[in-house]
């Protein structure tokens, strides 16, 4: 119990929030306008189940959002040239995991400060991208939007992918060696080098495996849509990494859950769909979610000092 | 210059990254002095090396040069702040509504600005200092919060406008031959700077980037230290912000978005260590330069200006930079130590302060 206690406080606000909702604004409980949050928030889900490892690796990753705009339009472009929906999604994974590979090579290999490489890379590939498209939108043919199903079908198929996935990489990163080790190493990567493992290589998986889901999670939100918007994912680093933190994740590495960053994730995406049916004004949004980030940190600071007041220190 | 608590070769390896940066700055220049010069449709000649146009270079680099300005203390110590950006925007929309709906005069509504820039800076502060949060953390928050709160005080719509002539002289006209803001800018550049190099007070900032329970122990105040770099950043972001209104006579909530990781391009392309205790003033403003001198470069030269592209051309390239610059800075340090004969003990995660 006290050793969730992080997670259960922010399960805890999200069920008090909903809970709220449900008196005041039951209107929130429609089943439409519900599944299509929930849908427009799995890709983000999935970038934060990504980022989640990367900071339990004691990393950062700013240049998702970038990654995700190039991921996004390159699976868009593949699948107007019509090629079938299962090689667009290899390609766009593929793609991201090089994307992630170059971050890995830069801050593993070289031993370079990830959230100055990860910058680098985000202006790099940003602007990469708009030189070459120009900032023009991708029609996506036919049959790709919901994959060819209907909308709802769809709906409830990406939300369904989107929590198996999340739900085997908790169990991976909890109870299988290769999730281990990056606690491990997220932890104290010097123990972790005298205890056998690389952290080196750690580190660069961590990122080709963000980069991998960065991919995917840019398929999600293509097969959304009949177009594809190139500055879909400006700011979306942000967003993510706030999720993160809001979900427990220390900043310091080597702790969390992902269970704590779905509650973090969806916390967050339930401010505006609150602050709507509630009738405060929608401006609030950013606000109350800085407001919402900068509680969630008091209360990790809160926790490490009654922590050291018990040890005596 | 200072780096009194590096050993020797150490010191010649960080002056030589402020020099690299000057052969870079002065490359540039040079490489568009020749190529950059063109005419354009009207037939007028649009040179890259008139003093207009350096004016010009100067003028727009006024508002990221100041917040690049504003995070070179925070990360000497250590630290991030990645709410300038979003407090500029807050700032700037504080000053348009004092002034147009408050009624106050524009001196009062700059003095008030520049209150709240430090206002903000302090909240930071506190929850850094005294909470003991991650400085990542708390201004990521702030980053949220203070772009929020302008949306939420301009109701995401909302542009101020129509300010008088006497104050958009300070952002569209010059004094004694400059551009009126680079008047600003180099006055706060030069106050950073001896605060930075030349008082034992900015002193501790790097003392604290290195090892910050070795400060305490050594008796310095921390929190304090640490506190009064936020603030200061928050005050030089509002300054900013003031600068910004004057140059384009608007106020608006997404006013300098984006603008933070800019300014962490250029503090780190200047010279400073993410990690702390490395870095300087001077380091920074050649690096604000370095990319100014390229965005505005490539603007004018002719196959840029053909796919009108510059933008996209300068971000790709300063990202570039930034990237060469940090791996040559790890290839150097190899060879040196190779070179050196010292034993090359430190794992490559370890923070280069370690090694």
């Amino acid at each position: 119990m006290k050793r969730y206690f992080r997670e259960l406080s922010v399960a805890a606000v999200l069920f008090f929030v909903l809970a709220l909702l449900a008196v005041l604004a039951p209107a929130f409980y429609e089943p439409q306008p519900l599944l299509s949050l929930l849908t427009r928030e799995a890709p983000t889900l999935v970038l934060a189940s990504g980022m989640a490892v990367v900071m339990i690796a004691r990393q950062i990753d700013i240049s998702v959002g970038s990654q995700f705009s190039i991921c996004s339009v390159s699976a868009g472009l593949l699948a107007a040239a019509h090629w079938p929906v299962g090689w667009v999604l290899l390609a766009s994974i593929g793609l991201g995991a090089a994307l992630g590979a170059i971050n890995g090579l830069l801050i593993a290999g070289l031993g370079l400060p990830s959230i100055v490489v990860t910058l680098a890379m985000m202006v790099t590939l940003r602007q990469g991208l708009n030189l070459v498209r120009q900032g023009e939108f991708v029609t996506l043919p036919d049959g790709l939007q919901w994959l060819g199903l209907n909308q709802a079908a769809g709906q409830f198929a990406l939300i369904l992918a989107t929590l198996g996935l999340v739900a085997i990489l908790a169990f991976a990163l909890r109870h299988l060696v290769a999730g281990r080790v990056v606690y491990a190493v997220g932890s104290d990567p010097e123990a972790a080098r005298l205890a056998g493992l690389r952290p080196q290589l750690v580190t660069f998986l961590v990122f080709v495996v963000m980069g991998a889901l960065v991919g995917l999670a840019a398929l999600m939100n293509v097969v959304q849509s009949p177009q594809v918007q190139p500055l879909t994912g400006t700011g979306l680093e942000l967003k993510v990494i706030a999720a993160v933190v809001v979900g427990g994740v220390a900043i310091s590495g080597g702790r969390g859950h992902l269970w704590g960053v779905v509650a973090g994730l969806l916390l967050l995406a339930c401010v505006s769909p609150a602050l709507i049916h509630l009738r405060v004004e929608a401006h609030w949004e950013k606000a109350v979610q800085g407001g919402i980030i900068l509680l969630a940190a008091a209360a990790d600071g809160l926790r490490v000092r009654g922590r050291r007041d018990r040890a005596g220190t | 210059m200072t780096f009194p608590s590096l050993p020797r070769d150490w010191k010649t390896f960080f002056l030589r990254h402020e020099m690299l940066l000057l052969y870079v700055l002065i490359a540039e220049w040079l490489f568009f002095y020749f190529a950059g010069t063109t005419t354009n449709r009207r037939g007028i000649v649009v040179g890259f090396g008139t003093l207009d146009r350096q004016f010009d270079i100067l003028r727009h680099s006024c508002e990221i040069g100041l917040l690049a300005l504003a995070l070179t203390p925070v990360i000497l110590t250590g630290g991030i702040d990645l709410s300038v950006g979003s407090l500029l925007g807050l700032c700037a929309v504080v000053f348009g509504k004092l002034w147009q709906d408050g009624g106050v005069s524009i001196p009062v509504a700059i003095a008030l600005t520049l209150c709240s820039g430090a206002l903000a800076g302090g909240f930071n502060a506190v929850l850094i200092t005294a909470a003991r949060l991650p400085p990542l953390i708390v201004t990521l928050g702030a980053y949220s919060l203070y772009r929020g709160l302008a949306e939420a005080m301009t109701r995401g719509s909302v542009t101020y406008t129509g300010f008088p002539d006497g104050f958009l002289f300070l952002g569209q006209e010059r004094w004694l031959g400059m551009p009126t803001q680079a008047w600003v800018f180099l006055a706060v550049a030069g106050l950073v700077w001896v605060l930075v190099h030349r008082t034992t007070y900015g002193r501790t900032f790097r003392v604290i980037g290195f090892s910050p329970e070795g400060a305490r122990f050594a008796g310095l105040p921390v929190a304090r230290r640490l506190g009064l770099v936020y603030v200061l950043a928050g005050v030089i972001a509002a300054t900013a912000a003031i600068i910004y209104t004057a140059r384009l006579g608007q106020a608006k909530a997404d006013a300098g978005l984006g603008y933070e990781l800019f300014a962490i391009t250029a503090v780190v392309l200047g010279g400073s260590s993410i990690f702390g205790g490395v870095g300087s003033v001077h380091g920074t403003l050649l690096g604000v330069a370095a990319i100014a001198v390229l965005k505005n470069g490539l603007a004018t030269l002719p196959l840029v200006m053909r796919l009108n592209a510059a933008e996209e051309f300068s971000g790709l390239l300063t990202g570039a930079l930034l990237l060469l610059a940090l791996a040559a800075g790890v290839l150097a340090k190899k060879l040196w130590r190779r070179g050196s004969g010292a034993h090359a003990t430190a794992t490559a995660l370890e923070p280069p302060k370690t090694a």
